[in-house]
């Protein structure tokens, strides 16, 4: 997928500065380019997560086609130097922002690249659709109050949040016998706030921390905290944190520390398929006995169908966040088809039919609708086992309306 | 600046200071009762690789007195060098049980590397440094900035943005019994081979003309050069040994970790930056105390759980050192300086 280069940013320009010139009376002439924006980390380790999204949302909004008006597709990458960069997230919410053809959003990827960018988004009215944030801040309680600053939602996600991700991976451990667990976070919005929840439910369910302590992205050194967790006892571990941030080499290091045998409990920071840069790649045969969670659907209804549609356009399987991606997606062009039938295709337009919707939309994830501010209804947990070098499904939790 | 006499027998140093040892090993005690030892064998190992990288900072800053901040990525590059050897021309998959062969594949791995290293850290003086040696300081400074950035790059667009797994050939299983603990071979010789190193390094400076010659260029390089020593080779060699030692850390990280990323220079440059500063930049010794002490700050802030301060202790001290005591631990001005 190509980003507009230079030559064609300025020949948009120039047909802008026509249209305006030419004075249209009405606002939505035929023919009108509308744009989604598509605002991912897309490469270095982010990419084997990020990746699938990307191809979910371009492959719903390559399917659609809208009457008197051309859709078109828009990606950005945020991540610098092989990890999701929220300065760079922010930068690349702005430029959405100043392209007046942008009418909605897919994304961002990481919790901490939203922080950056409903500000963003808000101040500017544009709706955005985020496949995977799970940070409970970005919309719940006075900090999704603050980042929005006081203004109607904009910011929607058709991933559940940390407060039920952190406990089900709480209550899988326990069930799978953790009575003693360390936890390491890797010290930004989502890591910390995973393992904050996480052993909020531990504690709650009995079970012991015995040590906690936070290293963040860039570290390179994890024997001292494996050695610290050898040293607690410990009987399993937990990790907040995506894979960039050091998710296999604390495991390589604690397998090094002698405790390869433990199992190694994370979020869906580390659920990120066996590509090139994912966890189950770097760790190797330590992966094993690895779990992860995802906060989102797995029994999806009618996934062969989807894996087939998608199979065709990219060769490959449907894994990961590809249904969140293309759920995302199918929601923002709905949005923007009621818009038109309304007559008026504005950002606010399309804002207000996604935001307000009373209704469930129906995408590939099921029948979605979201709360007050933007958080998804459909409450569900996924839970994933590494298992012979690839990701098992385990069960999945539904934690209903 | 330099007071010492370079022609004296070196055999007083590189402690010119007789509490120093005193210290040290009281601080070591000290460390290893409160730390245990489990993770005071971790502090070793991770203050080897900090001291070797430290090393080449402050042998440059001697000699030159410019703080290369392209050397981080030289580390950086010497342990992709070091992947590469090891995978793809030794095609290592793993740890190696068969001993001589071990030791063999261990061997060339480290000359392969430490001999690559050194003709890049040349060719990157020669390019880079050299026809700027007139200029102002702030001219070599940039410039090595944007030799990070192109080393960066360039493994970059060979290996890719994502972290990198390394073959480990020590196998990690392999350990010793020291009261109760079990204690990695692995980390015994990364330790063992950091340290021969350095001495090795330290036999070099203070016993070889060569190494006397570059104590006398970092001194004064103009009455060195009426001496009849040719400044221009025995900067070389300073860089050649330096990127040596960076490729020889490069190695160590490889074999301890089992992973590399192309930005692994960033940080641990800095850490052996702050360490040369520590340890009083410029004085060879120093850097190789001060690896060992950040090391040991921030192994200690892990194991009692503030793993997340780390940094923040480690930076504090450089702060607190360089109002207190701009010199460092054992002073710049020493007389092993190169």
């Amino acid at each position: 997928m190509k980003v507009l280069n230079k030559k064609g940013l300025s020949a948009l320009a120039a047909v802008a500065i026509l249209a305006a010139a030419c004075g249209g009376s009405t606002a939505s002439t035929a023919g009108k380019t509308l744009t989604i924006g598509v605002s991912l980390p897309l490469n270095g380790s982010s990419l084997a997560s990020a990746g699938p999204a990307r191809d979910g949302a371009l492959l719903a909004i390559k399917e659609t086609s809208i009457e008197g008006y051309t859709l078109k597709a828009k990606v950005l990458d945020h991540a610098k130097e092989g990890a999701h960069n929220p300065d760079q997230a922010a930068a690349d919410m702005l430029t959405f922002v100043g392209d007046e053809t942008v009418v909605a959003v897919v994304g961002p990827f990481n919790s901490a690249s939203g922080k950056a960018q409903i500000p963003v988004s808000s101040e500017a009215g544009l709706l955005q659709c985020s496949p995977s944030n799970t940070a409970p801040g970005l919309t719940k309680g006075d900090d999704g109050a603050a980042l929005r600053g006081g203004r109607a939602v904009n910011y929607v996600r058709v991933a559940t949040t940390d407060d039920l991700q952190g406990p089900a991976v709480a209550v899988y451990a326990k069930k799978n016998g953790a009575a003693k667990i360390y936890i390491l976070d890797s010290t930004d919005a989502y890591g910390k706030g995973v393992a904050d929840a996480f052993e909020a439910q531990f504690k709650k369910d009995g079970g012991t921390v015995v040590g906690r302590t936070g290293l963040p992205t860039g570290t390179t050194d994890f024997s001292a905290v494996a050695t610290a967790a050898k040293a607690a006892d410990a009987d399993s571990i937990f990790y907040g944190g995506v894979t960039s941030d050091g998710a296999p080499l604390f495991r390589n290091a604690l397998a090094q520390a002698g405790l390869g045998a433990l199992p190694f409990y994370g979020a869906d920071g580390i659920y990120d398929g066996t590509g090139e840069g994912s966890y189950v790649a770097i760790a190797g045969a330590n992966a094993e006995n690895s779990y992860a969670s995802q906060a989102a659907i797995e029994n999806i209804p009618g996934k062969d169908a989807f894996n087939t549609k998608f199979k065709a356009e990219y060769g490959k399987d449907a894994e990961g966040y590809a249904f969140a991606g293309y759920a995302c997606a199918q929601i923002l062009v709905e949005g923007i088809k009621a818009a038109v039938t309304g007559g008026d295709v504005t950002r606010e337009t399309v804002r207000a039919a996604v935001v307000d919707k009373g209704s469930a939309f129906e995408t590939v994830l099921g029948a979605v609708s979201f709360d007050e501010v933007g958080d998804t209804t459909q409450r569900i947990i996924s839970l994933y086992k590494v298992d012979g070098g690839a990701w098992k499904f385990v069960e999945e939790i539904n934690y209903g309306n | 600046m330099a007071a010492a006499d370079v022609t004296s027998s070196s055999s007083s140093r590189p402690f010119a200071n007789a509490r120093l040892p005193f210290g040290i090993f009281a601080f070591l005690g000290l460390a290893l009762f409160v730390l245990g030892i489990d993770q005071f064998v971790n502090a070793l190992t991770l203050g080897a690789i900090y001291a070797l990288v430290a090393l080449g900072y402050t042998m440059v800053y001697g000699i030159i007195e410019l703080i290369n901040f392209a050397h981080g990525d030289v580390f950086m590059v010497g342990s992709f060098v070091a992947m590469f050897i090891s995978s793809s021309l030794l095609g290592n998959e793993g740890a190696i049980t068969n001993i001589p062969l071990l030791a063999g594949s261990v061997l060339v791995l480290f000359a392969l590397t430490i001999g690559v290293m050194a003709i890049v850290g040349a060719l990157i003086e020669r390019l880079a440094y050299r026809p700027l040696r007139r200029a102002p300081r702030l001219a070599p400074l940039i410039t090595a900035i944007g030799v990070s950035f192109i080393l960066q790059n360039v493994i970059q667009f060979f290996f890719g943005p994502t972290i990198v797994t390394v073959p480990q050939l020590v196998p990690i299983e392999w350990s010793i019994e020291v009261s109760g603990s079990r204690v990695p071979l692995l980390n015994i010789f990364v330790i063992a081979a950091s340290v021969a190193l350095m001495f090795a390094l330290q036999l070099f400076i203070s016993r070889t003309r060569t190494g006397r010659a570059m104590r006398t260029t970092s001194m004064d390089r103009d009455a060195s050069s009426l001496m009849g020593v040719d400044i221009n080779r025995t900067i070389m060699i300073t860089f050649l040994i330096g990127s040596g030692l960076a490729g020889a850390a490069g190695v160590v990280h490889g074999l301890y970790y089992g992973n590399t990323s192309f930005n692994l220079g960033f940080q641990s440059g800095l850490k052996a930056f702050t360490a040369a500063v520590l340890g009083g930049i410029g004085n060879t010794a120093g850097a190789a105390l001060g690896g060992f002490l950040i090391a040991f700050i921030e192994v200690g802030a892990s194991a009692f759980g503030y793993g997340r301060w780390g940094g923040a202790v480690v930076f504090s001290l450089l702060v607190i050192f360089l109002v207190f005591r701009p010199t460092g631990l054992l002073g710049s001005h020493s007389g092993d300086r190169a």
